[in-house]
Parts: structure tokens; C-alpha cells; sequence
């Protein structure tokens, strides 16, 4: 392995909570500081930096290490917003090979390529797909790789799931040298109840919400237009609220290794919610049982 | 697992598949894997089972994927080399069998057998990863393909022949006597008016396996038969008779009365023929009877093999020669539901004598069950050399891995391999009471 420059952060969570949106405007708020960032999408979908650079295509590591055996990482990457490094590992067409292997594939190149130690990064950002299906996906992970992992996640029960499949990778691999739990991002906020529900959850879990992010017109609106909010609408609330994210994560060094619910544990926990949640969109009032 | 195998004698499912269809002719197997598994499968299996590898080297056709094809799938990747395998080798049948890797990525072999056979190619295939189970289980992957999907190829079944008989469950180099013993089958069933249809071997290719739905009845000498057995018989109503082991001696005589009375044959013809036979092995006996009492043959004795060769050896040794069965290992891991019936049948051999049966394909167990059993003779495979040094005992390896044997046309089924089994047991004996090892 090439020696570890800068500190490493796997950002993981559900498909379609807003991962990638969250990581990118997290690079930009960090490299608007003045840091130098990579960030490096492990998904086959290849679209974790696409708000970095403007919408513009790039190569994925994989579809060029198919046409070439000999690549450069200036083959492979592409300059975005605020000098962000945008690298995407890709894979394979769905229903086809293991994408699991290629994220293993992509990260061995780039250690080959020697990318940190060329390019100096203050933070390298790793945004993974959706849950750990299996070994390949939990690669940034492993092996001291990741500093530290982060999960997103909505107040939906899937999601949640989701983050608590994440939390089993980390307490399985974090005693061996893995990755430890940084906290939770609680996304796309708009029920009143969402912030408790998440904050139960990682109280329930030994970990801590780091900041919540309100769902908001500015993000899609910004995305439409291919940029960050940090680059699109700098001033806005929302911009500050992903500064604060990246804040805290320069910052605060907290780690934990978390402890995931079981199955019985998760189901009797969800279902609790649910029949508070329901309770309450149906008028029922308890005594003392304000959320 | 609870314990981990030192040395175990049974491969994995890919090479169990590969060994029925490189033991029949005209079949081209493909390997659809990383490159190892055909060289492994020459090391470790092929090498090791007397000689029987026709080519002495491993001239099998292998997709050899890399990375990139566990990356992004090695459909294309195989699609290629079957191509290049039909331009450049001349087959009846091509037969793909997969590894590992490209079944855990999922590579789609259905699609590109359907592709092959599309261009009119004949083509078929097996999912055989090494982790579906061992070299056993590859054995039934294989059968299954070729039963399954033959009859899409040709598209026509013959007429049932009253005479015609499948032999089943004899795996080619897992028994490395399997050409012999498959040979000396084939002779007694013609002795009684009999068709054999062995279906692997010498003249045996895909016309054999065209004719399988045409067969009277299935004969199945291990476990391992009963599988495609039960196939023929949902299939095509086939039925079969099942032995739990090789007929070694007069226990040839019981099947081929009973092959006679469940087929309607001549029992005069039949009777005649046994006792043409049995007179012959007697004659052997009688001849055999100084060197056995001057050498002193009589004594307790270890056996390792498969269960087929087990129960055939050890049965014919222990009723018929005056050998006593000391400790039996039984090698192939038979199903469960078997093994109770194993175990009461060969504690039985010798009544009012304490014969030790156990399963066990871990080398360390073995030679631990060998040692302590304390049998003055020890019939085994080459794994086995060491403990019967070891333990200043005579030894002959009669299972696989055969590391010092020749094999080509040796057997120890039916009255021939019986008479083999005498000779080859019978100058073991000798040499080492001469101070020396036969082999």
C-alpha cells in the first residue's frame, strides 16, 4: 500500500439519500477553506462528483483500465470546483460481472498510481454506494484505508437499515486497523419527527448525529445546474449548513465503534417509531408522549 | 467447518465434471475459470491415478480470465474461446464447466451455450464452481448436463432395447481402476446376453450417451449412480438395480442372476456362464493356496478407499480369501442416509469379529485409525505408504491418489479383478515376507 497522505473519510448510506450530493458539498466547503481534496466515487453508477465538475463526463478508472493496460492519473481524473480531484472507480453495466471486485480493483490502481502521495491531499473523500452488499463495498473501509466513515441518512426506516448495516462493517473491521464511526448525517429533514427519530437511533447505537441537513429547493435547483450549493448559491442557509458539516469534520476527531442493533432489536425499535409516527399524523394523543 | 482436512483425496466439483467429459470420447471440455484450474486438476487429480491422463499434459481449453472479466463479467470473454476452441479442435461435443470466480460474478453460461449452439455447435454446459461441493458432486453436475441437455442437441430417442444396460457411478481417476473394472463389468454382462452401454472409457462417445434413454435397465455400483439413475427413471422410465459397492468375486455371480430374473433372461445361459467363472477363480484359489499358508496371507487387514471399492474389496476378502477387515475407511463422503447402512453391512463381513468402519477423508485422521487399528496388511492409497512403513507392515495402493502405480488395464471388479486382486495382494504378501515392498 502507498503511504496514507492526509485524512481519509468514506461517506456511505442508502441509494438515492443523498450521498453524493452531501460528499460533493462537503469537498467544495473544504477546498473553499483552502484544502486540497480528492474525492473518489465508488459507485458503478459514476455520478459522485458529476455537481463538482459542472456535469461534464469523465473516464472512470475502470472503463480506462479496460481500454489500457498503462494509465496516468491525468487519465482518470478531472479538476472540479475549488481544485477538487474528481475520480469515479466505476464498474460493470448492471446484472453483469462484480462491482464489488472492481471497487477493490480501482483503489489497488490508485495506491499503484501513487495518486496521494502525487497530488498531497488534506482530505480524500471516498462516497460509496448504497449498502455494504459485500466485502468489495466495504474496501474503503478495511485495511486502514478510511480514517474514519460517516453515514447518511433520512428518517426513512430503510435508511436506516441502511446506516445500521454500515454499523455491523465498522464494529467487524474497526478492531483489526478498519475504519471507525465519525457519525451520523441526518439528510433530507422535513418531518418534524425525523431529527428525534435519528438521534434515538444513534443514541440506541453509541453513535451521535453530526448535523442535519434540512431538505431544500436550493439543493435540486443547484444540481439542475450541474454545481454544489457551495458554488451555486454560496450565501444561502443551506451552504452553510454543508460548511458546518465539513467544519466539523476538520475539526472534531471523534470516533466510535458502533453498536448495531439486531434483527429483532431493529424490527421492535421501527416498529415503536412507527406507531408514534402514525399517532401522530392521525391526531392521537398520549399523555406525555410528545415527541 | 468444524476441523479443518489435511490432505483430502476428493477435488472439487470442476474437476469432477472434468473427468467424466475428458473420459469420453469426442467430448472437448472448455474451462471457464483463472488459469490454474486445468494445470491443478493435471497436478493433483489426473497425475496421480496410474497413468490414465492420454495426453501427459493438460491439453484442455480454458477462458483463463483476468481481473477485468471478474470486473465486468467474462461472458465475451468465453463466447471467444469457444469459438477458438471449435476452430481449432475437432469434437463431438463441447462442454463448458465453470470455476469459482465466474460463478460468483454470474457470468451467464446458459446465454453463450445458447449462442454456440445458435451457429450449430454442439454445445453443452455444467455449473461446477469447487465450492458446489467435491470431485463426487462435479461427477453429478456433469451426468445432470449431459442427460439434461443432450436430447436438445439430437432431438431424437431411440427405441427402448430389452438387452441394453447403463452402468452408473464408477468416477473416472477417482477410481483409478475405473477402466478395468468398467471393462470386466462390460464382460459379464455380455456373458449373459447383455448389452453394456459403459458410457466412459475406450470406444465409449456420445453415441453411448445417445443411446441412454434406450436402456432396459440402469446398474449402479456406487452412490454415486443413483443420481442419474433416478434421472432415466422420471425420465424415461428406467429402472435400475443399485449396489452399494463393486461386484468383486461371486458377488458378480448374485448380480448377474438377479440382472437375469429382473430382465426375463436365459437363467440356463446365465448359470452356465457363473459357473465357467467361478470354477476359473476357484482353480486361482487352489493355485494361490501354497504361497498363502508358506507366506502366511491369513491376517487382519486396513482398507481406505471410496465406499464403491470398500464394500467390494473387503466383502471379497473377508468372506471368500480368510482376511479379516480390521479397520475400514470409507473416503467419499456418501450421504448421510447410507451411511448406517454401510456401517451394519460391512461390521458384518466377518461374524463375531470386531471390524472398525469409519468416514474420514482427513489424511491424519486416517493414518491414526490405520495405526491404531494395527492390521497386518494395509490396502490404500499412496497417502497411506508412510503409516504402513511406519507400522513395518505389507501395504498395496488400490485408491486414489496412486502415486507409484501403473494402471492401464487393471481392475479389481467382477472374477478378472478378483484374480487381479490375488495376484496383486498375494506379491505384496510375498515381497515383504521377503523383506521388501512390491510397490
Amino acid at each position: 500500500m502507498s503511504e496514507k497522505t492526509g485524512k481519509h473519510i468514506a461517506i456511505y448510506g442508502k441509494g438515492g439519500i443523498g450521498k453524493s450530493t452531501t460528499t460533493s458539498n462537503i469537498s467544495a466547503a473544504l477546498a473553499e477553506s483552502g484544502y486540497r481534496v480528492i474525492q473518489i466515487g465508488c459507485d458503478p453508477k459514476s455520478d459522485s462528483t458529476t455537481i463538482l465538475r459542472g456535469g461534464n463526463d469523465l473516464p472512470t478508472v475502470l472503463d480506462t483500465l479496460r481500454e489500457q493496460s498503462k494509465l496516468r492519473i491525468e487519465d482518470i481524473s478531472a479538476i472540479g470546483f475549488g481544485g477538487v480531484l474528481c475520480i469515479e472507480a466505476g464498474g460493470p453495466v448492471p446484472g453483469v460481472g462484480c462491482a464489488g471486485r472492481g471497487i477493490n480493483a480501482a483503489v489497488e490502481l490508485l495506491q499503484e498510481l501513487k495518486l496521494f502521495e502525487e497530488f498531497k491531499p488534506d482530505f480524500v473523500l471516498y462516497d460509496v454506494l448504497g449498502d455494504v452488499v459485500c466485502g468489495g463495498f466495504a474496501v474503503p473501509i478495511r485495511d486502514g484505508l478510511a480514517d474514519r466513515a460517516f453515514v447518511v441518512t433520512s428518517s426513512d426506516f430503510m435508511a436506516i437499515f441502511a446506516a445500521n448495516n454500515l454499523f455491523k462493517a465498522v464494529n467487524k473491521y474497526a478492531p483489526s486497523g478498519g475504519a471507525r464511526l465519525g457519525g451520523v448525517i441526518a439528510n433530507s429533514i422535513l418531518a418534524a419527527y425525523a431529527p428525534a427519530l435519528i438521534d434515538d437511533f444513534a443514541e440506541k447505537t453509541g453513535t451521535q448525529v453530526i448535523g442535519y441537513v434540512p431538505r431544500s429547493l436550493v439543493v435540486a435547483q443547484s444540481e439542475l445546474y450541474g454545481k454544489t450549493v457551495i458554488e451555486a448559491v454560496p450565501l444561502s442557509e443551506q451552504a452553510q449548513v454543508y460548511r458546518n458539516l465539513a467544519q466539523y469534520i476538520d475539526k472534531n476527531k471523534d470516533s466510535v465503534i458502533p453498536k448495531p442493533l439486531n434483527s429483532p432489536e431493529l424490527k421492535k425499535w421501527a416498529r415503536e417509531w412507527g406507531d408514534r409516527i402514525f399517532d401522530v399524523e392521525t391526531g392521537v394523543v398520549h399523555e406525555m408522549a410528545s415527541i | 467447518m468444524a476441523h479443518h482436512v489435511e490432505g483430502s483425496r476428493n477435488s472439487c466439483a470442476q474437476h469432477g465434471a472434468l473427468q467424466l467429459f475428458e473420459s469420453i470420447e469426442g467430448v472437448i471440455p472448455v474451462i471457464h475459470s483463472t488459469s490454474g484450474c486445468g494445470v491443478q486438476h493435471y497436478l493433483g487429480v489426473t497425475r496421480l491415478t496410474g497413468g490414465n491422463d492420454p495426453f501427459g499434459s493438460p491439453p484442455v481449453s480454458s477462458s483463463n480470465i483476468a481481473e477485468k472479466h471478474v470486473v465486468f463479467g467474462g461472458s465475451s470473454r468465453l463466447r471467444e474461446q469457444l469459438k477458438n476452441t471449435v476452430k481449432v479442435v475437432r469434437g463431438d461435443l463441447y462442454a463448458i464447466v465453470t470455476g469459482c470466480s465466474t460463478e460468483m460474478v454470474g457470468d451467464d453460461i446458459a446465454a453463450m451455450t445458447k449462442e454456440g449452439r445458435d451457429q450449430d455447435w454442439p454445445v453443452i454446459y455444467a455449473n461446477t464452481p469447487g465450492f458446489s461441493g467435491d470431485v463426487h458432486n462435479g461427477y453429478h453436475l456433469a451426468v445432470k448436463a449431459l442427460i439434461e441437455q443432450l436430447p436438445g442437441i439430437w432431438q431424437s430417442i431411440g427405441e427402448k432395447q430389452s438387452r441394453l444396460v447403463n452402468v452408473w457411478g464408477i468416477i473416472p481417476n477417482q477410481d483409478p481402476f475405473w477402466r478395468g473394472n468398467l471393462n470386466e463389468l462390460g464382460r459379464l454382462l455380455e456373458g449373459i446376453g447383455l448389452v453394456p452401454n459403459l458410457l466412459i472409457g475406450s470406444g465409449q462417445g456420445i453415441a453411448s450417451w445417445k443411446q441412454l434413454p434406450e436402456a432396459a435397465i440402469n446398474l449402479v455400483v456406487s452412490p454415486w449412480g443413483e443420481l442419474p439413475a433416478r434421472m432415466l427413471e422420471e425420465l424415461y422410465s428406467t429402472p435400475s438395480i443399485q449396489l452399494q459397492g463393486l461386484p468383486v468375486g461371486s458377488e458378480a455371480g448374485i448380480l448377474l442372476r438377479s440382472l437375469t430374473e429382473q430382465l426375463g433372461l436365459d437363467p440356463l445361459r446365465t448359470e452356465l456362464f457363473i459357473n465357467r467363472e467361478e470354477a476359473l477363480l476357484n482353480h486361482q484359489f487352489a493355485r494361490l493356496a501354497d504361497s498363502y499358508y508358506r507366506a502366511g496371507f491369513q491376517r487382519e487387514f486396513a482398507l481406505v478407499g471410496e465406499s464403491s471399492q470398500v464394500v467390494g474389496i473387503s466383502e471379497f476378502l473377508g468372506k471368500y480369501f480368510g482376511l479379516l477387515p480390521r479397520s475400514l475407511v470409507i473416503t467419499d463422503n456418501p450421504p448421510d442416509i447410507l451411511r448406517e447402512a454401510l456401517i451394519s453391512r460391512l461390521s458384518a463381513i466377518v461374524p463375531g469379529y470386531d471390524t472398525e468402519v469409519i468416514f474420514s477423508e482427513d489424511r491424519s485422521e486416517i493414518t491414526d485409525v490405520v495405526r491404531k487399528g494395527g492390521a497386518q496388511l494395509i490396502l490404500a492409497s499412496s497417502l497411506e505408504l508412510d503409516v504402513a512403513v511406519e507400522s513395518g507392515v505389507p501395504f498395496l495402493a488400490v485408491s486414489f491418489p496412486l502415486a507409484d502405480r501403473i494402471v492401464l488395464d487393471r481392475g479389481y471388479a467382477g472374477y478378472r479383478g478378483a484374480t487381479a486382486l490375488l495376484e496383486d495382494i498375494g506379491s505384496a504378501l510375498l515381497a515383504f515376507s521377503n523383506g521388501r515392498y512390491a510397490c
